[in-house]
């Protein structure tokens, strides 16, 4: 018997066009089922609605049925699903809701009623599942953010779910945390419905792939058949899709020395824009973040700047960018630098998307920087209606508008899906010639894409990608 | 100290610093619990500044809107609506103990706040829903902070930087419509993990020492001598 299944299922968020029509499928015990498409396709609405939150907790029009483990989500409030169905959301900051990680994991346990004597070994196997035991004990404001969604994910398995709900949960890890946390994730007894824009590491561990497109199924097959079926109709969702192991092989064997005043290190195209040299930074209540890194950026290049969660990229960022000032050493820059951080909500200050864009620059030009990054068509809406791969590109046209000498993008394909971030890199490649570009990323394929040169931190190591 | 003790310790200086007609004693209680809040370290920093501003725009405004007292030591012009603006000794006296009361209750939150473990508070209470949703409004605050640095730091990366009093306070409308959508994400987050639900168990709490027995008989007699004295 099926752990979820979907009849003809239809559902309008209130005053909004469908965002999913006419979908039917099935979860069987133990699948793993991968759910594709662009942003806003549908993916996090049918996760919603497997949730029961869908209707529940969003209100709008519901047509259909969803069924989990027997029961209709129309009759059983998502409460009370709890336990059957765990959920994983986007963003780990939004779903804590207790200080300490031991409590916060037994949060859901308490709620669903799990005999008191049994939550403390029940929190405990559940970190040990994540492999996150040592984070037992510590304070949820401590965690980097690859360990919070760690904690979420053990939340979530603490339950024993026979359903459990991912969506887009690697968006913020490195590639090796996201390999680790989908090893975790899918290593259970429990069904697993997974929404992902970097699907690789998901692809290669699915038993099905459900592709939407507006809120259509427009394919349900098994993965080979599937990856086929992408191959041919959608290449931009497989085609960028090293593995892991090509990329530690191509940097290796461009590996030069381990010297920051190394050639590579400075840039290879017209004037310097910004050179950073032997800079040292610690943020007041932190140990040293960086010690002395260098990096130089010349107009005319895209420099990848890669390396595990932690390693200081944001920050040697945000040193070029001039938004830090170093603790020791030089930062020289010149001309105007601007600057997309990892959090697209902090973008979001105007009425509608277009004035937000507008702030930096004339109409015309604005109109131009939306439709450069496809939101053409959103420019009366307001910022916080878009979803999160088009907050992310909304906030990308804010700093694209200004026509910068430096332009610092830090996590720009968070949330975007794989045509959009082909079209960006696209785009990054066409304006590059105008000015140096850094691009701070987790995602592999797309630093391979847009770059240059791609240069590791952590490892200290470098390569020449073209 | 268990934290359903520590609360009840700061409710009852609270109130006793709402009580007390003394400014020594009132003055004490402020300086005391400056004292532990200085502990929490530079997170301490937007609850003294609130509080401190606050006390002190009571202390320089009040004895300008007040006309009691027969000691006149400033005498000014006359304002419409507000009559003569003068300040008495009576008036500044109400106004130190006022502004020392604000600064008392202020601190005795931000203890609250900042070192209480709100975890074991929302465990051990009876009204959890209440104490849930002030815990996580007890948040706003580091939150509002962290939000308006990242909203600013995006405008300094827009080349946007704001500036003055009306730039910043334009900041304001999307700090609040951020935190709206966060609470609104965070009650979707907690309905998919059974909050609400009926049948709750609760993780087993260590049970009373002697020193949170102690802190509650203490809470209680700072209340009533507060209330005698």
């Amino acid at each position: 018997m099926a752990v979820a299944s979907v009849e003809q299922l239809t559902f309008a968020y209130p005053g909004a066009p469908p965002a999913v029509g006419d979908v039917s499928l099935s979860v069987e015990p133990g699948e793993v089922v991968l759910l594709l498409g662009a942003s806003g396709s549908g993916k996090s609405t049918l996760l919603r609605a497997l949730a029961g939150l869908v209707p529940w907790f969003h209100g709008g029009r519901f047509a259909g049925r969803v069924e989990v483990a027997g029961l209709d989500t129309r009759r059983v409030r998502p409460a009370e699903l709890a336990g059957v169905v765990a959920t994983v959301f986007q963003d780990p900051e939004d779903q804590v809701v207790l200080a300490q990680v031991e409590h916060e994991i037994a949060f859901g346990l308490e709620n669903v009623g799990a005999p008191p004597a049994a939550i403390l070994p029940r929190v405990h196997d559940a970190l040990a599942a994540v492999g996150a035991e040592h984070l037992a004990g510590r304070r949820i404001a401590e965690l980097s953010g690859g360990e919070l969604q760690r904690v979420c994910l053990a939340s979530a398995l603490a339950l024993e779910p026979q359903l459990l709900l991912l969506d887009e949960p690697t968006s913020q890890l490195d590639p090796d945390g996201a390999e680790a946390f989908l090893d975790h994730a899918l290593a259970g007894d429990a069904a697993v419905v997974i929404s992902e824009q970097r699907p690789a590491a998901a692809l290669a561990r699915a038993d099905r792939v459900v592709f939407f497109e507006n809120g259509v199924v427009l394919l349900d097959a098994p993965r080979d058949a599937a990856i086929a079926w992408l191959d041919e109709h959608r290449p931009a969702w497989t085609s960028l899709q090293p593995s892991n192991s090509l990329l530690q092989a191509s940097v290796s064997s461009h590996t030069l020395t381990h010297d920051p005043r190394n050639s590579l290190l400075q840039g290879r195209g017209g004037a310097v824009v910004s050179r950073v040299s032997d800079a040292v930074f610690a943020y007041p209540t932190g140990p040293r973040v960086l010690d002395g890194a260098s990096l130089e950026l010349r107009c005319g290049e895209v420099v990848a700047l890669t390396g595990p969660n932690g390693s200081g990229k944001t920050t040697l960022a945000k040193l070029a960018a001039g938004l830090l000032e170093p603790a020791g050493g030089a930062v020289e820059r010149t001309g105007r630098a601007a600057f997309l951080l990892q959090d697209p909500g902090r973008y979001l200050v105007s009425e509608t998307a277009l004035a937000e864009v507008a702030l930096g620059a004339d109409g015309r030009r604005a109109r131009c920087a939306l439709a450069d990054v496809g939101l053409a068509w959103a420019e009366a809406r307001h910022p916080r209606d878009l979803s999160s791969g088009e907050r992310e590109r909304l906030a990308l046209a804010t700093v694209l508008v200004d026509a910068p000498d430096l332009l610092v993008l830090d996590e720009p394909t968070r949330g975007v899906d794989p045509e959009r971030k082909a079209e960006l890199a696209r785009l990054l490649r066409a304006q590059a010639a105008s000015r140096a570009t850094l691009v701070v990323t987790h995602d592999v394929p797309f630093a391979r894409a847009v770059a240059d040169r791609e240069v590791s931190l952590g490892t200290r190591r470098e390569a020449l990608v073209a | 100290m268990r934290p359903t003790a520590a609360a009840a310790l700061l409710a009852a200086l609270a109130v006793a610093a709402l009580v007390a007609d003394h400014l020594w004693s009132v003055g004490a209680l402020a300086l005391g619990l400056l004292c532990v809040c200085l502990r929490a370290g530079r997170r301490a920093r937007p609850y003294l500044w609130g509080t401190l501003v606050s006390a002190g725009l009571v202390f320089l405004l009040s004895p300008l809107l007040q006309s009691t007292g027969w000691h006149v030591l400033w005498s000014g012009p006359v304002v419409p609506v507000l009559g003569r603006l003068d300040v008495t000794r009576e008036e500044l006296w109400v106004a130190a103990l006022n502004a020392l009361r604000l600064a008392a209750v202020g601190l005795a939150f931000a203890v609250y706040a900042l070192l209480l473990d709100h975890d074991r508070l929302i465990a051990a209470a009876t009204g959890r829903r209440s104490v849930l949703a002030a815990v996580l409004a007890t948040r706003l605050v580091p939150t509002f902070e962290r939000d308006a640095a990242g909203l600013v730091e995006a405008l300094r990366g827009r080349n946007l930087a704001p500036e003055g009093l009306r730039g910043h306070a334009a900041l304001l409308s999307p700090l609040l419509a951020g935190s709206l959508e966060r609470g609104t994400n965070l009650a979707e987050a907690m309905e998919a993990r059974g909050f609400g639900r009926p049948g709750r168990t609760r993780l087993p709490s260590p049970p009373w020492r002697a020193l949170d027995v102690a802190a509650v008989a203490a809470a209680v007699a700072i209340v009533v001598v507060a209330i005698w004295l």
